[in-house]
């Protein structure tokens, strides 16, 4: 696989640092893995996008199906991405911004 | 079944068996291989003394083990690899005490094989394989019945021993040789891999007699654009040599992908062969190249410095680097890595010492030799010149590997062309070729991303929608004139709308990323032109 996530869990948050690259090839791999991984007791989920360095719009799908249906359970989700950082573009570029709140840091 | 002795008459003379002595030499089959040379001669051995078996079994110097390597009258003794460990049992004995032994009682307690006592064997006389005062083997025959072996048949098997050693120890190392060198043939890459903005040539020699052996050399994607360049030498020759580089080598690469820190791997990859292949050394040099070709970050587990050549005013010097010990030697310290920076147009020579080190002579007579002949006006032609240079028509005792990279001066960028199967996968390895090509052509990260966005979801739709199940071509081209880039993504397949739910960004992120988008669609395929001035790299080349 060309990324590769980690999580971290800090009381009923959730973090998944993903690093690589996510495109056509595993981006259902990488929606399997966040989805299994959430447990219906977070009550905030954090996807941190620092070290993406590809993302184009089949990893949007993801992140779009992720902010609906975590919406649907009442599950806070943030996505993190610093400026000018290939993720922070296609998410600005795609509307995303808009329906989720975006972090440049962890802090 | 009644004893026989000396006198019987079936018996054969002793001229007789001196006839038949000599005829095991005249075994000049020279296309048949070592256990069948073995097998022919234990016919006449058996016949020569009148026994009912006969086995040798050559010395595994490693394991400290003898394998049964042929056998007439118990070859289940090979068919099941037998072996023996030294000092035990009967050829045990043998070969630690190096010299003939008589057995007149074969079971559990003096022998190890099974098969002997299965076989019903009572009596055993076996000698050592000697070849210059060392053991290589044992051979051994034996009789269903009783047999009183005499001193002349010790004397008469020790002599068989003498022929079957110089008869067959030079058609075990050539077979070995072959061996190895197909190993070697087979783990060293046969085509270096196309990697834009990088010239890549190399060489491969085996040494001459035994050794050949643990030298490589590799060069590896990392993903994202980075590229990782090998050169390595393990110690010993022969097959083992080449067996536990062929380790080296797999586990560098499994390390490699998964940090991109050059001294991080090469402590991983020494914990792993000190762990694994405790007694085994070897010396190997690592460097990780940026995607944008600007540095790479080199560390050195005691190998022989890169030579570097920098085309302005072409000065040619031996990269300064701390020299860590080499792998297999001790733990628990830090391993350096050092940055170095790769102007275009420079240039870098990885190589073994088989290629500077020559008897008699101190190792920096060699490595100035090295720094005066590396020259050339591409990486191939570096090599040849090199080998012409240092090695000529003169076979070396040692193995040379030779591995050339030339980071490629910007006017050079040839357009990057790439004809791959539209699967997902290969929409990375288009990534990664393409960062490269674009780095080099200086544009800046933004705009590279910017550009793989959009290539990336032209190439992403071609993979999704232009075939069937069958699937087809999907061929991209990247050309440059001046700061005007132009990308073209083609299939011959069928344009198809778009299915599914929450699609349609692809388009946008396309339109967004380029300052043209083109889509001509014919029933032959469609075509999709991106342009775009890279605003980073100013006009012309």
């Amino acid at each position: 696989m060309t990324v590769q996530i980690r999580a971290s869990q800090d009381g009923a948050t959730a973090t998944f640092h993903l690093r690589g690259e996510i495109d056509l090839a595993n981006h259902v791999a990488v929606e399997e893995q966040l989805t299994r991984a959430i447990s219906n007791e977070a009550t905030l989920v954090r996807v941190d996008l620092t070290e993406v360095s590809f993302i184009d719009s089949s990893g949007l799908r993801v992140l779009f199906a992720l902010t609906t249906r975590l919406e649907r359970l009442q599950i806070g989700l943030e996505l993190v991405a610093p400026e000018a950082s290939p993720a922070r573009r296609v998410i600005e570029l795609s509307g995303l911004a808009s329906l989720v709140t975006v972090r440049t840091d962890l802090a | 079944m009644g004893v026989r002795t000396a006198s019987s008459a079936d018996e054969p003379t002793a001229e007789d068996r001196l006839r038949l002595i000599e005829g095991i030499t005249d075994v000049g089959v020279a296309l048949q291989d070592v256990e069948d040379v073995l097998t022919d001669l234990l016919d006449r051995v058996c016949e020569a003394l009148g026994v009912d078996t006969g086995a040798v079994l050559l010395l595994d110097a490693r394991s400290g083990e003898l394998v049964a390597t042929a056998a007439r009258g118990i070859e289940e003794e090979v068919r099941q690899g037998l072996r023996i460990p030294l000092h035990q049992g009967f050829a045990g004995r043998i070969a630690a005490e190096k010299r003939p032994v008589v057995l007149d009682r074969v079971d559990a307690t003096t022998v190890i094989s099974p098969h002997l006592v299965a076989r019903g064997i009572q009596s055993l006389l076996g000698v050592p394989l000697l070849e210059g005062g060392e053991v290589v083997g044992v051979l051994h025959v034996g009789t269903h019945a009783p047999r009183r072996f005499t001193d002349e048949d010790v004397s008469l098997l020790q002599v068989v021993a003498d022929r079957i050693t110089s008869a067959t120890r030079p058609r075990i190392a050539a077979s070995e040789r072959q061996a190895t060198l197909a190993l070697q043939r087979g783990l060293l890459p046969h085509a270096l891999p196309d990697i834009a903005g990088l010239g890549l040539a190399s060489r491969y020699v085996p040494g001459g007699g035994n050794a050949v052996g643990g030298d490589w050399y590799d060069v590896l994607r990392l993903g994202g654009g980075w590229v990782g360049l090998v050169i390595g030498d393990v110690s010993g020759h022969g097959l083992h040599a080449a067996v536990i580089m062929g380790r080296v080598r797999s586990a560098l690469r499994a390390y490699a992908i998964e940090t991109r820190d050059p001294a991080d791997v090469l402590s991983r990859l020494d914990n792993k062969l000190q762990h694994f292949e405790a007694g085994e050394m070897a010396t190997v040099l690592y460097a990780v190249v940026e995607p944008s070709l600007e540095q790479a970050h080199v560390s050195c587990a005691g190998h022989l410095p890169p030579l570097l050549t920098v085309p302005d005013g072409e000065s040619t010097r031996f990269l300064d680097l701390p020299v860590d010990p080499p792998l297999g030697v001790r733990l628990g310290f830090r391993r350096h890595a050092t940055s170095v920076p790769i102007p275009p147009g420079a240039r870098l020579c990885f190589y073994t010492d088989g290629l500077v080190e020559e008897r008699g002579t101190p190792i920096d007579v060699g490595l100035e030799r090295l720094r005066a002949t590396a020259g050339g006006d591409t990486a191939e032609a570096t090599c040849a010149t090199i080998m012409s240079g240092l090695v000529g028509s003169s076979i070396l005792e040692d193995d040379v590997a030779l591995l050339v990279v030339e980071r490629l001066a910007v006017d050079e960028q040839a357009p990057l062309e790439l004809r791959l199967t539209a699967e997902p996968p290969v929409l990375a390895h288009i990534r990664s070729a393409a960062r490269q090509w674009l780095r080099s052509t200086g544009a800046d990260a933004d705009e590279v991303d910017e550009v793989l966005l959009a290539v990336g979801e032209a190439t992403s739709n071609v993979v999704e929608h232009a075939y069937g199940p069958e699937g087809g071509e999907l061929h991209v081209r990247f050309e440059r004139d001046g700061s005007t880039l132009t990308v073209t993504v083609r299939d011959h397949g069928r344009w198809r709308a778009p299915r599914g739910t929450d699609r349609g960004r692809g388009a946008a992120l396309m339109e967004h990323c380029s300052d043209e988008v083109r889509v001509d669609r014919t029933p032959g395929g469609t075509k999709v032109t991106l342009v775009r001035t890279l605003r980073s790299i100013g006009g012309g080349s």
